[in-house]
């Protein structure tokens, strides 16, 4: 992006609800406050960006004054003028042996108070912390190919400043390593005290925002079989003749196949679209050199029919949307066909005779899928897919009843107000969702804070398994009756009665009458209109819909659910 | 010459948004609000992208008004 259209962003936006957000950093803004601002725009389009900087020379003053501004989060830029002024280009306070001594004491004090500065700003708002990106200035007689024993002690303390904050809840580091090279403007730094060129500002402005305010990971990742999970075509070669091996001039296919493997281990789930016969993909799957483990793959769907139709079987199987989704295959052809049925799949080129942009590729695989933390949902997640497809249809609804009464469900309520999985539900949560709102961290937090607020999470398990986490209730109790402005289940949970339990939970922890929902149609919930038209009168579309006591018993069908209740009665208060 | 004006005055309507454009030919520090020396490198630098040059700072550093502007970027 260059400046200019950085300054139209900026200018075009309409804004909206406020979104203040702190740049942090001791040298002064200038570029990278417009094109944080520019990005913080594209993010929030509805939003009017306010970005809070601070005092020039003094990083670790304003990530002090930060703490007492609310915001959405906040950047902090760290350089290593900001650890020893001596080690930036505007003193002239000399490099004898002596000072350099001196300079290495004043980086490790100063790496000790940052830590406990960031620490404190992390626990009140979400950090993301960009480490230096410029280099040293040219201070000791060690010639520029060796590294000496001042740089490294440098190295050290920062990289243990890092690690130390690293584990913070709250904190992210950046990895700007793969961010342009060209950084240091040198006659800019000296001039105005701005030290970065302005392609490295637009792009380390774009990663501390992603950092910052990251995208949601996709959920599921479909794969071609022949020339891209392995080498060779399985019904010319055989079982045995596709390959994935350095022996076999075929390891880009066995990074591929360890990347999905890695992928599923963190609740990706893994599907297989290919045009084969079924039986000797079987095998080949079950050989046990396979990278990728057969359990590790749901569904598989192996035949002759179009690749459109086998994906279509599989989003169904997933209970997912197209654009949560991504498809790989080796051949443009399919890819383009996948695409044109099923708009918003992101489709990649697996390129089996580039190993460089298979590498580029597994990068960019570990981009869309990337989560900071694997919960145990993630692992959970692929078997309470297959259970769901031992549950009978809705139509079926006698045998489905019976079904449901043998399943052994439990269900635990527990206080969800400092729970991370609650706040990753809500914001991932669509077709069961009361109103489509999604939270910043920051805003999540003063939700919680507020008084008369109660958050419950819903955890499921029955005889095929247990679901973890998967419902999240929230809103305010009133004198006569329950606010409800949070309601999601995740589409893993859909077929089991559970939003059934859920609001005979809600009268009967409240003793209340009367539920009043806070709902919004969106273009994704139509799954919970569908509930909400069977159990009220009024027909959804209207923002605030309520369930008498009454009309809720006699809807409500028998349910099944041994129900443990965590869930505390000053939770709700 | 007109050239010359239609770019600059792109760059001041991206520098200065608020700024009207019928004002740009009077347009100097002295009356435009928010034009410090901050503005002045973010608009010199606006400058240097739209017309595909490098431009030395402290060279224009004296060039704070429409008019100046654009007399230094013609004499280029």
């Amino acid at each position: 992006m260059r400046l200019g259209e950085a300054l139209q962003i900026i200018g075009q936006a309409t804004g909206g609800k406020k979104v203040g957000v702190h740049l942090l950093c001791g040298f002064e803004p200038l570029y990278l406050a417009t094109f944080m601002r520019a990005r913080l725009a594209l993010r929030f389009a509805d939003a009017k960006i306010e970005l809070l900087t601070g005092l020039f020379g003094d990083l670790e003053g304003n990530i002090d004054r930060a703490r007492g501004h609310s915001s959405a989060g906040a950047i902090v830029a760290i350089e290593w003028s900001d650890l020893d002024q001596r080690l930036g280009l505007r003193t002239s306070a000399g490099w004898s042996l002596a000072t350099l001594d001196d300079i290495a004491v004043q980086v490790e004090e100063k790496c000790g108070r940052l830590q406990k500065a960031l620490a404190a700003l992390g626990a009140a708002l979400p950090v993301a912390v960009l480490p230096p990106a410029l280099g040293l200035p040219p201070l000791t007689h060690i010639p520029p190919r060796l590294t000496g024993a001042f740089e490294l002690r440098l190295r050290a303390a920062l990289i243990g400043l890092l690690q130390r904050l690293c584990d913070r809840d709250g904190i992210r580091i950046a990895n700007e390593s793969g961010l342009p090279t060209e950084r240091h403007d040198v006659r800019m730094d000296l001039h105005a005290g701005f030290p970065y060129t302005l392609a490295y500002a637009d792009a380390v402005a774009e990663l501390a925002v992603d950092c910052l305010f990251p995208k949601a990971p996709k959920k599921g990742l479909i794969t071609d079989l022949d020339q891209t999970l392995w080498k060779g075509i399985l019904g010319d070669a055989g079982v045995d003749g596709v390959s994935w091996s350095l022996e076999g001039k075929s390891q880009a296919h066995a990074l591929y196949q360890q990347t999905l493997g890695s992928l599923a281990d963190s609740g990706v789930l893994v599907a297989i679209a290919s045009k084969n016969d079924p039986n000797p993909v079987e095998a080949a799957l079950q050989r046990p050199d396979m990278l990728l483990s057969a359990a590790q793959v749901f569904p598989v769907e192996v035949g002759w029919g179009a690749k459109s139709a086998a994906v279509d079987r599989i989003l169904k199987a997933w209970n997912v949307g197209a654009d949560s989704v991504v498809f790989v295959d080796d051949s443009p052809m399919e890819l383009a066909e996948v695409a044109e049925k099923h708009p918003g799949i992101e489709c990649l080129l697996f390129p089996p005779d580039d190993p460089a942009a298979v590498v580029a590729l597994l990068w960019q695989l570990r981009a869309r899928f990337g989560k900071s933390e694997i919960r145990e949902e993630d692992r959970l997640r692929l078997n309470s897919l297959r259970s769901v497809a031992a549950i009978p249809e809705a139509a079926d609804v006698e045998a489905s009843a019976d079904f449901l009464a043998r399943l052994d469900a439990k269900m635990t309520f527990a206080g969800g107000s400092a729970d991370a999985r609650a706040f990753e539900l809500v914001n991932k949560t669509n077709q069961f969702n009361l109103n489509g709102v999604r939270y910043t961290e920051a805003a999540w937090k003063a939700l919680m804070r507020r008084p008369s607020r109660f958050v419950a999470t819903v955890t499921y398990e029955d005889r095929f398994g247990p679901l973890g986490k998967i419902a999240v209730l929230g809103g305010s109790v009133q004198p006569d009756f329950v606010c409800v402005d949070l309601w999601v289940m995740s589409c893993r949970a859909f077929s089991r009665q559970i939003e059934f339990q859920c609001l005979r939970q809600m009268f009967a922890k409240t003793g209340k009458q009367e539920i009043r929902f806070r709902f919004a149609a969106t273009e994704r919930n139509g799954p919970l209109q569908t509930f909400f038209a069977h159990l009220l009168s009024a027909p959804t579309g209207e923002d605030e819909l309520r369930l008498r006591i009454d009309d809720f018993v006699r809807l409500c069908p028998t349910l099944h659910h041994q129900v443990n209740d965590e869930w505390t009665l000053s939770e709700i208060n | 010459m007109d050239a010359v004006r239609d770019k600059l005055s792109r760059c001041f309507a991206l520098a200065f948004p608020k700024l009207d454009p019928a004002q740009y030919a009077d347009a100097s520090a002295e009356n435009v609000e928010g034009w410090d020396s901050i503005a002045q490198l973010t608009l010199l630098t606006v400058i240097g992208e739209e017309f595909g040059r490098e431009i030395d700072f402290e060279e224009f550093e004296g060039a704070t008004s429409f008019a100046a502007l654009e007399r230094a970027l013609q004499v280029q």
